[in-house]
C-alpha cells in the first residue's frame, strides 16, 4: 500500500512530505487518492498584479520590466509546487498543461494571466481549457493570432491548434488550417491583457472544415475538432507520457480514450481513472521517469523544506537544467525524459544534493545569457540555502546505520538501493545526529536513481 | 525494466569489458578531418560584416552606421570586409576562405530562439524536431565515434546542433571544475557501480552517462594538459575556448567535432562599437587558429563553419542599431577548400523580403555538402536528402 501511495504522490504530484510519509503509512490508498483531488479544488489563484500596479507600467524599459515580472510569477509558482500545504495535484496538473499549450512569454502581467487561466480549468473541461486557451493574450500574441486578419489570414495559431494542440498529424489537410484561420481571424487582445474580438477583422464567410461546412468561428472550430474521437486520442497519449511515462500500451490508451471522450474531455475524471487503476503502480512503471528540472526542485525543496538565500538563484539552476518556464524551448514544449541529460546536466544535476547538504558550492554562472541579467545579483550565483531537517531526522534511530538507510531510501528512492554496508559506514564516519544526517542524504542526493521517480 | 540476463552475465565480465571502448582502441579519426563550428549568437550583421562598399541602396539605408567605403577592406569590385576583420581577409587572401552570401531558409522565423533551434536542428520552418543535425550524424553515420565525446562543445551545457536520438556529444564548461566533480570520491564510488544491475532503464542511463562522462572527463584532462600553445589567441572566453580546441588537437584528441559559440551580436543600438569588437575577437581567434594549425600540419584536415542564427534588417533602426533580419552570409575556413573566395554575388538590396534579404542558398546545403565531403556521411539520412551539394568543400 505504500509503494502505491508513494508512486502516486511522485507522479500526480512532487513528492511526499516528511510530515505526509509519516501520515501514509497509517492510510488507506483511496483516502490518499481523494485528499489530493480535495487539495485541488479548494486551491486559490496565484495573485495577480494589477497592471497598473506593476513595475512594468512604470519602468521606462517595458520589456526588462516584463521579464521581471515574469519571473516574480515563476517564482510564486515555485512556492506553491513546493509547498506542502497546497496541492501538489493541481500544480503538476498545471505543469503538464504549461507544457501542452507551450507558451513563451514574456510580459509578466499576460504570464499570470495564462497560468490562472491553465489553473482554473486544469481539472474541468478540455474543451472549455481550449477556447479559453485560444483567448488568451499570451497565446494569441505568441502564435500571432494578433495579425491574423480577413485580408491577410496568419495561420500560425490554426496550425497549432490541430497539430500539437489538439487532433496532431495525420487527421487534417493544408486547406483544413487556411479554414481554421479564417475562423480566427479578429480573435485579438489588447496590451493590457484583454481578449478582444474585432469583428472588421472577423472573416464571416463560408468555410468547409473536416468535411462540414458552415460559416464557421473560432468557437465552432474548437468544437468540431473535438467532436472528433482522435482528439481524446491524441490527449492521452500526451497524459500517458506525462504521467505514466512509458512505451504506450494501446489497449489501456484506448480504454483511456473512450474515458475522456465519453467523459466530454473531463479532465478530473481520467486522472481518477488513471490514478485509480491497478496497471498504474506496477512494478515496471514505477522509476521509469526521469525528473524534470521543476520536478526535482520542487520535490527537494518539499523533502528537506529550504529556504533559499537568494530565491532568484533556482531560476539560474533551472536555466542551467535546461527549463526555463514561460519560455519553452518552442510551441511543441519540452521533449523530456531522456532529453533533459547530457554530460553536464546530469554532473549538475547529481552535485545538487552536495550544494544543498555540505559547504561545497554550486556554480551558477553563465557565459552569455542575457535574459538573466535581471538577477545579474552576484549572490544569486550560489545556491545558498537553510533546510529543515528535523521532520526528516525523525524518520532515523541516529545508531542504525542499516535502518536508517533503508528508511531514507524508501523515502527519497523509487525503489531499493544497493549500496554496500561498508561503503556507506565509512562514508558517515563516526558523525553524529545532524552531521550523520547530512551525510546520509548526501549519499542519496548523489545517486542517480533519486532522479527518477 | 529488469535487466536479469545481464545479471546473470556479470561473473563473466573481465576487466576488459569495462574499460571504456575508446580506450581499448588506437584513436581513430577515420579520415582524420575535423569539424569546427562556430556560432556567433545573436544574430551577426553580415551586412556590416562584409560590406557592400559600392551599393548606394546600403548607404542610404544606413546613414549612420554604414561601414565607410574607404575604411571598409577591399576584397573585390563589390564587397569588402569591416575593418575589425584585418585578420581574416589575410586568410581570405591565403585562399582559405570562402564566404557564401544570402544564406537562409524558406519563410525565415525571427525570434532568436526559433530560428537559432532550425539552424541546430536543419528543420523547415514550421517543423519542430528534437535533435540536431551534429546529433543524428553521431547517431548514424560518424565512424570511430565511439567515444562520449567525438563531438565537444565549449559551454555550459549542450547544444541541440549535438544532441541526437541514440549519442549526443560533450559539454566543456571549465576543465578545472569538471576535475573536482570527477574526482568526488562519492561519484566516482557510484559511477562504478555496474550499470546493468539498476532496476529500471532510465536509471541504467543515467549510470552509464556518468560512468562515460567521467571517463571522458579523466580523458581530457589529460590530454589537454599533455600539449600548451603560445600562440595568441584573444585573452577572452571565446580566445581560451578556441586555445583549448587547438591544444586537444595538437595532442591527439579523438574527437572530430568541436562547437564553440562567440555571444553579444543583438545589437539593436549603437552596433557599430560593440560589433566591432566582436568581430576583432572572432577575426583574431580564426587567424590564432589557422596559423597554429598551419604550422603542425593539421590545417589541410581542419573546416571551420562560422554562422549566425539571421542577419539583420538591412535598414538601421532609430537607436543607430539594426533589428532581427533573414537571410546573410556564412564563412567556411580551413586549408583545403575546393572553392574559395566568394561562393556567390553579394545582396540584392533593391528586392527585399520586409526590409530583409532573402535567400538564395539554403543553409543545409551548406550541412549537406560538410556532411558528405567532410565528415564521410550519407547525407540522406540526417537532413532527408533534399538539399543538392554546393561543391566547396
Amino acid at each position: 500500500m505504500l509503494i502505491k501511495i508513494k508512486h502516486l504522490y511522485q507522479r500526480a504530484g512532487f513528492g511526499a512530505t516528511p510530515a505526509q510519509w509519516r501520515q501514509m503509512k497509517g492510510q488507506g490508498f483511496d483516502s490518499a487518492l481523494e485528499q489530493l483531488f480535495v487539495e485541488a479544488k479548494q486551491a486559490p489563484p496565484l495573485t495577480v498584479i494589477s497592471f497598473e500596479e506593476t513595475v512594468e507600467a512604470t519602468m521606462a524599459d517595458r520589456r526588462k520590466a516584463g521579464r521581471l515580472l515574469t519571473q516574480q510569477y515563476v517564482l510564486e509558482w515555485l512556492d506553491r509546487m513546493a509547498d506542502p500545504t497546497e496541492s501538489a495535484l493541481l500544480e503538476r496538473l498545471t505543469l503538464f498543461w504549461h507544457d501542452h499549450f507551450a507558451c513563451r512569454s514574456l510580459f509578466g502581467h499576460l504570464a499570470i494571466q495564462q497560468l490562472n487561466t491553465l489553473r482554473e480549468h486544469a481539472l474541468g473541461s478540455f474543451r472549455d481549457l481550449c477556447l479559453a486557451v485560444a483567448k488568451d493574450p499570451s497565446m494569441i500574441r505568441y502564435l500571432n493570432n494578433q495579425q491574423n486578419k480577413k485580408n491577410s489570414p496568419n495561420e500560425n495559431f490554426a496550425r497549432e491548434l490541430l497539430e500539437l494542440f489538439t487532433i496532431g498529424r495525420g487527421h487534417y489537410t493544408e486547406q483544413d488550417i487556411k479554414e481554421a484561420a479564417r475562423a480566427f481571424t479578429g480573435w485579438g487582445s489588447t496590451y493590457k491583457g484583454k481578449y478582444r474580438f474585432r469583428a472588421r477583422e472577423h472573416d464571416y464567410g463560408q468555410k468547409t472544415f473536416l468535411g462540414q461546412s458552415g460559416r464557421f468561428n473560432g468557437e465552432d472550430i474548437i468544437r468540431i475538432i473535438l467532436d472528433k474521437r482522435e482528439s481524446a486520442e491524441f490527449l492521452v497519449r500526451k497524459f500517458w507520457n506525462y504521467y505514466v511515462s512509458a512505451p504506450e500500451n494501446e489497449a489501456i490508451i484506448q480504454d483511456l480514450t473512450t474515458v475522456y471522450f465519453e467523459s466530454d474531455y473531463n479532465t478530473e475524471v481520467l486522472l481518477r481513472t488513471m490514478f485509480g487503476a491497478d496497471w498504474f503502480y506496477e512494478e515496471r512503471f514505477r522509476g521509469g521517469q526521469i525528473k524534470s528540472p521543476v520536478v526535482l526542485v520542487a520535490g527537494l525543496r518539499r523533502s528537506l523544506g529550504i529556504t533559499f538565500g537568494q530565491p532568484q538563484a533556482q531560476l539560474r539552476l533551472l536555466r542551467a537544467l535546461g527549463q526555463v518556464l514561460f519560455d519553452p524551448p518552442n510551441v511543441a514544449g519540452w521533449p523530456g525524459g531522456r532529453h533533459w541529460i547530457d554530460n553536464a546536466t546530469l554532473m549538475l544535476r547529481l552535485n545538487i544534493g552536495a550544494g544543498l547538504l555540505s559547504k561545497r558550492e554550486i556554480d551558477l554562472r553563465f557565459r552569455d545569457m542575457p535574459e538573466l541579467e535581471i538577477v545579474s545579483d552576484p549572490k544569486t550565483r550560489r545556491l545558498e540555502a537553510t533546510l529543515d531537517l528535523a521532520p526528516i531526522q525523525e524518520m532515523t534511530t541516529g545508531t542504525d546505520l542499516a535502518a536508517d538507510w533503508e528508511n531514507l531510501a524508501e523515502y527519497l528512492l523509487p525503489g531499493s538501493s544497493r549500496l554496500e554496508l561498508d561503503r556507506l559506514s565509512a562514508l558517515v564516519d563516526d558523525t553524529t545526529g545532524d552531521e550523520r544526517l547530512r551525510r546520509l542524504l548526501l549519499v542519496l542526493f548523489s545517486m542517480p536513481e533519486f532522479q527518477t521517480c | 525494466m529488469k535487466r536479469r540476463t545481464f545479471l546473470k552475465n556479470t561473473g563473466l565480465a573481465s576487466a576488459a569489458m569495462w574499460a571504456p571502448s575508446f580506450l581499448q582502441s588506437i584513436p581513430n579519426r577515420t579520415n582524420g578531418k575535423i569539424l569546427i563550428v562556430v556560432q556567433l549568437s545573436g544574430g551577426n550583421d553580415g551586412l556590416n560584416t562584409i560590406v557592400p562598399y559600392r551599393n548606394d541602396k546600403y548607404y542610404e539605408l544606413r546613414p549612420d552606421i554604414a561601414i565607410k567605403e574607404n575604411e571598409v577592406l577591399r576584397v573585390s569590385d563589390e564587397l569588402g570586409f569591416n575593418p575589425a576583420m584585418g585578420d581574416v581577409q589575410a586568410l581570405f587572401d591565403e585562399g582559405y576562405v570562402s564566404i557564401l552570401n544570402n544564406v537562409g531558409y524558406p519563410n525565415p522565423n525571427r525570434s532568436h530562439f526559433r530560428s537559432m533551434d532550425i539552424w541546430q536542428t536543419a528543420s523547415d520552418s514550421n517543423e519542430y524536431l528534437t535533435t540536431g543535425w551534429l546529433g543524428r550524424y553521431l547517431d548514424s553515420q560518424c565512424a570511430g565515434c565511439d567515444s562520449p565525446h567525438a563531438a565537444l562543445e565549449f559551454g555550459q551545457g549542450l547544444s541541440l546542433a549535438l544532441k541526437g536520438h541514440e549519442k549526443q556529444g560533450f559539454a566543456i564548461n571549465d576543465l578545472q571544475q569538471m576535475e573536482r566533480t570527477s574526482k568526488n570520491p562519492l561519484l566516482r564510488y557510484l559511477g562504478q557501480q555496474d550499470q546493468h544491475s539498476h532496476e529500471h532503464e532510465e536509471a541504467a542511463y543515467l549510470y552509464k552517462t556518468l560512468l562515460e562522462t567521467q571517463e571522458s572527463t579523466n580523458y581530457l584532462l589529460e590530454q589537454s594538459s599533455g600539449r600548451r600553445t603560445r600562440a595568441n589567441f584573444p585573452a577572452t572566453r571565446f580566445g581560451k575556448d578556441l586555445r583549448q580546441v587547438v591544444e586537444l588537437i595538437l595532442a591527439g584528441n579523438n574527437s572530430k567535432i568541436y562547437y564553440v559559440s562567440l555571444g553579444g551580436f543583438d545589437t539593436h543600438a549603437n552596433q557599430n562599437g560593440p560589433q566591432g569588437r566582436l568581430l576583432s575577437i572572432y577575426a583574431e581567434g580564426m587567424k590564432a587558429l589557422a596559423d597554429e594549425l598551419s604550422k603542425h600540419g593539421l590545417w589541410q584536415d581542419t573546416l571551420v563553419m562560422t554562422f549566425s542564427e539571421f542577419g539583420r534588417r538591412v535598414a538601421q533602426n532609430g537607436s543607430r542599431g539594426t533589428d532581427h533580419g533573414a537571410a546573410s552570409n556564412l564563412y567556411l575556413m580551413g586549408g583545403n577548400l575546393k572553392r574559395a573566395g566568394f561562393y556567390n554575388n553579394g545582396p540584392n538590396l533593391t528586392d527585399l523580403d520586409k526590409g530583409d534579404l532573402k535567400y538564395e542558398l539554403d543553409f543545409r546545403q551548406v550541412y549537406a555538402n560538410v556532411l558528405n565531403n567532410w565528415l564521410d556521411a550519407e547525407r540522406t539520412d540526417i537532413l532527408g536528402g533534399r538539399f543538392a551539394d554546393l561543391g566547396i568543400i
